[in-house]
């Protein structure tokens, strides 16, 4: 289904297509110019191919499925790949790739700043997207409209408005969690104006009551992949009332209102007022405290911290941030997981047991 | 702060050269005994040991007094660290702390506190030891001084940044950060300004802490020395050109402890002089750093740092040796391209090119140049488990080797750290598996 979109996308719409890397990256600049993104998380289950051989089973199963997807003929409808600075097990596939064999289309980088905002990030970031947008002009074939550039930021505005919306509003929405992160990662590669139909359709279905009965969890981490934890979660009688994971929470961009009239200083603004996450090397304490307000806020009852295996900016993270939350009292659970179908017996028997743990906790406390 | 001021100078001065003579001392009266059950193998051991473990032994000593005498930073191995020098810092460079702890065999026992707080086993055995030394004090050296500031340079990987979040957050000390960004082919303009912006925004913090400016006529004097410091490290490194090889890749492992810990001080330079002396004496002698050198090997990643003197005697049995390393040659790179005109940017350009901050088709390259120049015959490749930045790509490079340059390579899976990471027995009959194939 996903192949058939793309596919209209480029025959029907005349877009061009994208395939790209995780995580961030100025969106709105692919839209001005017209061009569809198409995310690669893996993608899940097994490797799509033998090239996944390529790279040490110690590396993080979402570089290595994107490794056999990519370099096994998978994204043959892809005109190009785009390559966010993620860490470094992404540094080194964005070099795997065209440099030994694999990808023999256009590549283009995207190396975001790390560390908190100064003058020099500040410099360096309005540059790189200016940067950015020089290649992908090349790549589209055509030159940036300023005025196109405000219509994407605007439409990526309203997005994530709503986006953030649906989340903070998540106990009044009559659907299951998987059905509505179903819907928020189709972001991942529907071309943004069909998205918003998407969100609003969601938006519909809000009510003015509490419909969420089950005990409210923080989930944080990469990707909420194998998909089915969040079944898992819904028969332990648990929900997701607060989403921090980078590829979902943590890219519900704040805008500032009204934007600046300069749309790169847009640009530059929304990137440093995002979300905290560990592969932008935000503070941990920024994480802290943003972990902290969300589980405030949402009424959470336990956090579940679902890094992938080999992760390393989530893993660094997570020992200072379980310790705020112990802080907190709020019951903590560490989950890895690959790119798997399904989480393992084992592993939902952990969960359902958490689940059982973490509402009695309540109810004591 | 002067009774402080008073031990961390006794130290340096009194104490560590009483430990030294104190060691040659036992040291002279060992050599009637000697131990070492595999001397027949090598070469006669290199003389400028003694005046490493000295030199190594007096750095860590003089650590233990610096914090409440002197100003100290923690800084990663590629950091920046000229301004520092010359603005007074005592340098702790927490991975060469924890390659000692690798070295010793230490590191389970001391990531033992880091994994009980929750990390990860799959993480850089160098922070974890450290981060584990952080939260338990068990360090062989005695004490590690506080930091008044921590200093991390992601040239080498990101792993640092995530690394010295935490140790920021542990150790309640500001954290500067150098970030590089990694360059594909070339780099952009406006990447190196970002570096000399975060330069001189790190100067300016590092001053506030020292409590005094820098002087940048001074730096310059300390950049010479660290030039000069990389130059004649390389010129060591060179040596190995010959045959036989007057030092074996695993010595150059250990020699590489001054560059990394005190570049930039007249006292590396004059041990790089004395180890290039003799070096070269051996190349005139024809004496090699195994006793029958056969086949050569070049070696990529870092060491297997608590495997080193077992691998150097598996190999050496047959005549293998390594004769060139990667890793030991990065040390020669960055130092080396600095331009003394213009510091700041000179400075700027030199950490953003390390190695390590470069594509793979640039990394393969630099492998067939070595492997060229130092007439290898065959390669091994260490694939790090917990180093993803060095070890992802070493499968195709591997194919690359064989490809271009018709030599034998093996990936060879282990840990730089960490024993636990490494089945020995498996190791060992990989190799020999590889060093059979020569003789096919
Ligand atoms: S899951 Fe972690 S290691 Fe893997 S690509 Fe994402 S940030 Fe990198
Ligand atoms: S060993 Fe590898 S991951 Fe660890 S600090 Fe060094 S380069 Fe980074």
């Amino acid at each position: 289904m996903r192949s058939a979109y793309l596919e209209s996308q480029k025959s029907q719409q005349g877009r061009k297509l994208m395939a790209c890397l995780p995580i961030f990256y100025p969106k709105p600049v692919l839209t001005a110019l017209n061009i569809c993104a198409a995310e690669v998380w893996g993608p899940p289950g097994p490797p799509r191919s033998a090239e996944a051989g390529r790279i040490q089973t110690y590396v993080c199963p979402i570089v290595r499925n994107a490794l056999a997807f990519l370099a096994g003929r998978s994204a043959e409808l892809a005109d190009g790949l785009l390559c966010p600075h993620t860490c470094d097990s992404i540094q080194g596939l964005a070099s795997v790739l065209p440099d030994f064999g694999g990808w023999a289309k256009p590549v283009i980088h995207f190396i975001h700043p790390r560390g908190p905002r100064r003058a020099s990030t500040l410099a360096y970031l309005n540059q790189e997207i200016r940067g950015f947008v020089k290649n992908l002009e090349a790549f589209a074939g055509q030159s940036l409209d300023p005025n196109r550039l405000r219509w994407a930021l605007e439409l990526h505005r309203q997005i994530d408005t709503l986006a953030a919306k649906l989340l903070a509003r998540r106990a009044y929405l009559d659907v299951d969690d998987f059905t509505l992160y179903t819907t928020l990662r189709k972001g991942e590669y529907l071309w943004p104006e069909d998205f918003f139909e998407e969100l609003k359709r969601m938006d519909a279905r809000l009510s003015d009551t509490v419909v969420q009965k089950g005990l409210p969890l923080l989930l944080s981490g990469i990707v909420p992949e194998p998909m089915s934890l969040l079944k898992n979660l819904d028969d332990a009688g648990a929900y997701v009332a607060a989403d921090d994971y980078a590829a979902i929470g943590r890219r519900i961009l704040p805008h500032a209102d009204p934007p600046p009239s300069d749309p790169f200083a847009a640009l530059v603004e929304t990137y440093f007022a995002a979300p905290p996450c560990s592969t932008r090397a935000s503070s941990i304490d920024g994480r802290r405290e943003h972990l902290s307000r969300l589980a405030a806020a949402r009424g959470v009852k336990g956090v579940i911290f679902h890094p992938i295996k080999f992760c390393e900016p989530e893993l660094f993270d997570i020992p200072l941030l379980k310790r705020r939350l112990a802080e907190l009292n709020i019951p903590v659970l560490v989950l890895e997981s690959g790119l798997e179908s399904e989480l393992s017996g084992q592993t939902v028997t952990r969960l359902e047991a958490f689940v059982e743990m973490a509402s009695n906790h309540g109810s004591q406390a | 702060m002067i009774s402080r001021r008073v031990q961390y100078e006794l130290a340096g001065r009194v104490a560590a050269p009483f430990l030294t003579k104190l060691d040659q001392w036992q040291a002279a009266r060992k050599t009637k005994h000697p131990k070492r059950p595999t001397s027949g193998l090598f070469g006669p051991p290199l003389e400028s040991a003694r005046a490493l473990k000295a030199l190594m032994t007096s750095y860590y000593l003089r650590g233990r007094y610096a914090d409440g005498a002197v100003p100290v930073a923690w800084v990663t191995s590629g950091f920046p660290f000229e301004p520092l020098e010359q603005l007074g810092y005592f340098i702790i460079y927490p991975e060469n702390h924890a390659a000692l702890c690798g070295a010793r065999k230490l590191v389970p026992k001391i990531s033992a506190a880091a994994e009980q707080e929750g990390f990860s086993l799959d993480l850089c055995s160098y922070a974890r030891t450290d981060l584990g030394n952080v939260l338990k004090q068990a360090t062989p050296v005695g004490r590690l001084p506080k930091p008044d500031l921590l200093c991390c340079s992601t040239n080498i990987c990101q792993t640092v940044l995530h690394w010295y979040r935490n140790l920021a957050d542990y150790l309640k000390a500001p954290l500067v950060l150098v970030d590089t960004p990694f360059i594909y082919h070339a780099s952009p303009e406006h990447h190196l300004q970002y570096v000399v912006d975060q330069l001189e925004e790190m100067i300016a913090v590092a001053e506030g802490i020292a409590g005094r400016k820098l002087d940048r006529q001074q730096l310059v004097e300390v950049l010479a020395r660290s030039r000069e410091g990389s130059m004649l490290w390389r010129e060591c490194l060179a040596t190995g050109r010959a045959h036989p090889s007057p030092w074996t890749g695993f010595d150059t492992f250990f020699h590489i402890a001054p560059i990394v810990t005190m570049r930039g001080t007249d006292k590396c330079n004059a041990y790089y002089r004395h180890l290039l002396d003799e070096l070269r004496d051996r190349v005139a002698k024809g004496i090699g750093g195994i006793a029958r050198e056969r086949i050569r090997l070049l070696w990529d990643n870092l060491p297997i740092w608590f495997n080193v003197r077992e691998l150097s005697a598996l190999l050496a049995e047959r005549g293998f040796n390594f004769v060139c390393a990667t890793y030991s040659n990065a040390w020669a790179e960055a130092g080396c391209s600095i331009q003394l005109g213009e510091p700041i940017p000179s400075m700027a350009k030199a950490y953003l090119e390390v190695y390590l901050n470069r594509d793979l088709a640039n990394r393969l390259e630099t492998m067939k140049q070595l492997a060229r120049e130092f007439d290898v015959q065959g390669a091994v490749l260490h694939s790090d488990r917990s180093c993803k930045p060095y070890s992802v790509g070493q499968i195709d490079v591997k194919e690359r080797l064989a490809s271009d340059l018709g030599i034998k390579a093996l990936v060879l899976e282990a840990d730089h750290c960490d024993q636990r990471l490494y089945s020995e027995e498996q190791g060992k009959t990989r190799l020999q598996a590889f060093m059979e194939s020569f003789d096919g």
